[in-house]
């Protein structure tokens, strides 16, 4: 660039090319991708539809967690009605035995003449059930459907009263009898399990990943198309390198998506603590850290894959075509979560996106060493890597074509 | 870099955008067939032509927003550079902006996007919202604005930040006669710094009016090229003959071609060079000569002439 010294003019030089005053105008940019991915964290973050649903999410999580608490502190007290000193004695048997598992359930007998009297107590509200001796044994008779709260305390105390007599009658005690029918359930890590949940865990990750992988994924979409559409982009192509701008959009995006998921967890773990899950919270906050990791290096690759999908559309209309298949393999992922089990989740575990969702699951669940979320996630690395390649040569083939529709299939053959 | 005098006079200069041999196939067809024209430094150059003619292929090809299938672009005498297209302002056939971001935010945007500062974007973008009416609009959102407005802010996408070249597509349509004027006046203050402006026009009479240079384009060639003086002269110069007598009888003279006789007046085409002296004389032996006076041919006779 020698045309400087022969024409020295500040006000037209280039970038870097001269001193100054006056070529600060043209040397204070920046960065090109950091001002696309800066302008699409605040455009983002300042659009009310965006933080409408940001809030709502966060009241459902936090209100979820608050019904949990309610649900779990709330006492429940059941009337049963007797008729016999033994009656009496089988329901406050099943009340000690109700209250050793469970302080929230009060099981108290109350004397009633007869059946006519049962009857009218139960249609009254007075009592829940009415305990009885028939021929064939004790029976519950109530109005409606017994909670298995009540049912089960009264089950075993029935049982263990009918064991007792039984073992007597029989010579024995029912120690003797019960001896070696138990069965031992434990786990060579020492760690306890509650499959519910583990099952609960990992539909949460399922959806904040569905739902974040598809919200974003869809905005980084239009955005892109919205440029193709208005020609904006001709005007942006002129000024930066096509990868320039598709990186921008993807880190911001990617921003955005990470800071939703890590709030949102943020509040989960929170509203979990609050919960009778409250003792699992360790081994949760270590599968959700991984569940952000993960996240964070899909994601990448799948932010990647719609701006190409917004790229292949050349107007808003043409979005739900081109990026169907990315929508599917969202819904593949979410789906796989609640139906893979077994092996077919282990290897499940180490597929690029499905990964996702699997292996924070089943880090959970306690059933995956250390290595192998390590190697799952590199894996996912290197798609993401490959992803990002292929994606910007077909974003950049793509974006200057204005007319109709381009399909996957073509975007594919061309970019070699 | 060649230093000939004529580019060291012109002032503070920047340097020329040469197009050579440019060629566009889309397919079959050829949008684009070998053009070569040079717009150069501190010069207004319309770009002329009909729909379809090429006209924006051809200036999407200056941008790099499309490939040549042949022939390049030069800036400054070498192969033009992504760098220096990223100092160019440029102003594509279709509008778009984004509509839900406030004109002031987005312009600063494109601004920085240009390679200009936050402040120095802004401060450029404030002072052309200011020349264009639009200074109480910074704030809205684009799709709250006329046609005719984002026209206006699409305008300061291309010139703000001192741009080293204008190439701008059909900036005039949509404006109205004052805004044209202001518009008008805006490019003459970037080619009296030495840019060189290319835009297209379908408004012949504007062309003529404004620019010192006119590439005129008809199914994808340059037919016709130079300044508009120099477009007249090479187009073949008319005259009108008002007699006292009837003049029918003209349209026996050799070396003319009478374009059109009514009672006495008729309108000549001079195809023999000298044809006309001839011809006069003959008139003035018939009778008295009212009036014998070369037509000045508009840019739209030119046009219609060389694009035929």
């Amino acid at each position: 660039m020698t045309t400087l010294q022969h024409r020295p003019d500040p006000d037209t030089a280039g970038a870097g090319e001269a001193s100054g005053p006056a070529d600060e105008q043209t040397s204070g940019g920046g960065r090109p991708w950091l001002i696309v991915a800066v302008r699409e964290v605040v455009v983002r973050v300042t659009n009310r539809t965006f933080l409408f649903s940001t809030l709502f999410t966060l009241v459902f999580i936090a209100g979820f967690a608050a019904f949990s608490a309610w649900q779990a502190g709330k006492t429940t007290t059941y009337t049963v009605a007797v008729s016999s000193a033994e009656g009496t004695r089988l329901v406050e048997q099943a009340a000690s035995t109700a209250r050793s598992t469970s302080d929230t359930v009060v099981i108290t007998p109350t004397t009633v003449t007869g059946e006519d009297a049962a009857h009218a107590a139960v249609d009254r509200g007075d009592v829940d059930a009415w305990l009885h001796e028939t021929s064939a044994g004790w029976t519950l008779t109530s109005g409606d459907d017994v909670g298995s709260s009540l049912r089960t305390p009264l089950e075993g105390a029935v049982r263990a009263a009918a064991l007792d007599r039984n073992a007597a009658a029989a010579g024995t005690t029912v120690e003797a009898l019960e001896r070696g029918a138990t069965l031992g359930a434990d786990r060579f890590d020492g760690q306890t399990t509650n499959r519910g949940f583990v099952q609960a865990a990992t539909f949460a990750f399922a959806l904040l990943f569905f739902m974040g992988a598809l919200m974003f994924g869809q905005q980084i979409a239009a955005s892109v198309v919205e440029e193709k559409q208005s020609r904006l982009v001709e005007i942006i192509a002129t000024a930066i390198p096509l990868r320039a701008l598709l990186a921008g959009k993807v880190v911001g995006n990617s921003v955005i998506a990470m800071g939703q998921v890590v709030l949102f967890a943020g509040v989960g773990l929170v509203a979990v603590s609050f919960t009778e899950w409250s003792s699992l919270l360790p081994a949760l906050s270590t599968a959700v850290v991984w569940f952000i990791l993960f996240f964070a290096v899909g994601f990448f690759a799948l932010a990647c894959l719609f701006a190409v999908a917004g790229a292949l559309a050349s107007r808003t209309e043409d979005l739900q075509s081109t990026t169907s298949p990315l929508t599917t393999l969202l819904m593949l992922v979410y789906f796989a979560s609640f139906a893979l089990s077994g092996t077919a989740l282990k290897v499940a575990s180490f597929v690029p996106i499905v990964s996702v969702v699997a292996m924070p699951g089943r880090i959970i669940a306690g059933d995956a060493a250390w290595w192998e979320p390590v190697v799952s996630l590199l894996l996912m690395a290197a798609f993401s890597a490959v992803t990002v390649v292929i994606g910007e040569k077909v974003y950049r083939r793509s974006l200057m074509q204005t007319r109709g529709r381009t399909s996957w299939k073509q975007a594919l053959r061309t970019a070699d | 870099m060649n230093d000939d005098g004529d580019r060291l006079t012109r002032p503070r200069a920047t340097a020329d955008i040469e197009l050579r041999h440019l060629s566009r196939t889309f397919g079959e067809i050829r949008a684009v067939d070998d053009i070569s024209f040079t717009v150069g430094a501190g010069r207004l150059t319309g770009f002329v032509g009909g729909n379809g003619a090429g006209k924006t292929t051809t200036m999407r090809m200056v941008m790099g927003v499309l490939s040549p299938s042949g022939g390049e672009v030069l800036w400054d005498g070498r192969p033009i550079t992504a760098l220096d297209r990223r100092q160019f302002g440029y102003m594509p056939e279709e509008r778009g902006l984004y509509p839900k971001q406030a004109v002031l935010d987005q312009l600063v945007y494109l601004g920085r996007l240009r390679g200009l500062s936050a402040s120095a974007a802004k401060a450029s973008v404030t002072a052309h919202l200011e020349r264009l009416g639009l200074a109480e609009r910074a704030k809205d959102h684009v799709e709250k604005l006329s046609l005719g407005n984002q026209q206006r802010v699409q305008i300061i996408a291309a010139l703000m930040g001192r741009p080293r070249a204008l190439v701008l597509d059909e900036p005039f349509s949509g404006l109205d006669p004052a805004a044209v004027d202001n518009m008008a006046d805006l490019l003459r203050e970037h080619t009296a710094r030495g840019v060189p402006v290319l835009f297209s026009s379908h408004q012949l009479d504007l062309v003529e009016r404004l620019c010192e240079r006119l590439v005129v384009l008809a199914k994808g060639r340059v037919v016709a090229s130079g300044s508009p003086d120099e477009l007249r002269a090479t187009s073949v110069s008319r005259h009108r003959l008002v007699l006292s007598g009837d003049a029918g009888w003209v349209r026996g003279v050799g070396g003319v071609h009478a374009v059109d006789v009514e009672g006495h007046t008729a309108l000549l085409e001079v195809v023999e060079h000298g044809a006309e002296r001839a011809l006069l004389e003959e008139a003035l032996r018939r009778g008295e000569v009212h009036e014998f006076s070369p037509q000045r041919p508009t840019l739209a006779q030119i046009y219609r002439e060389v694009t035929a």
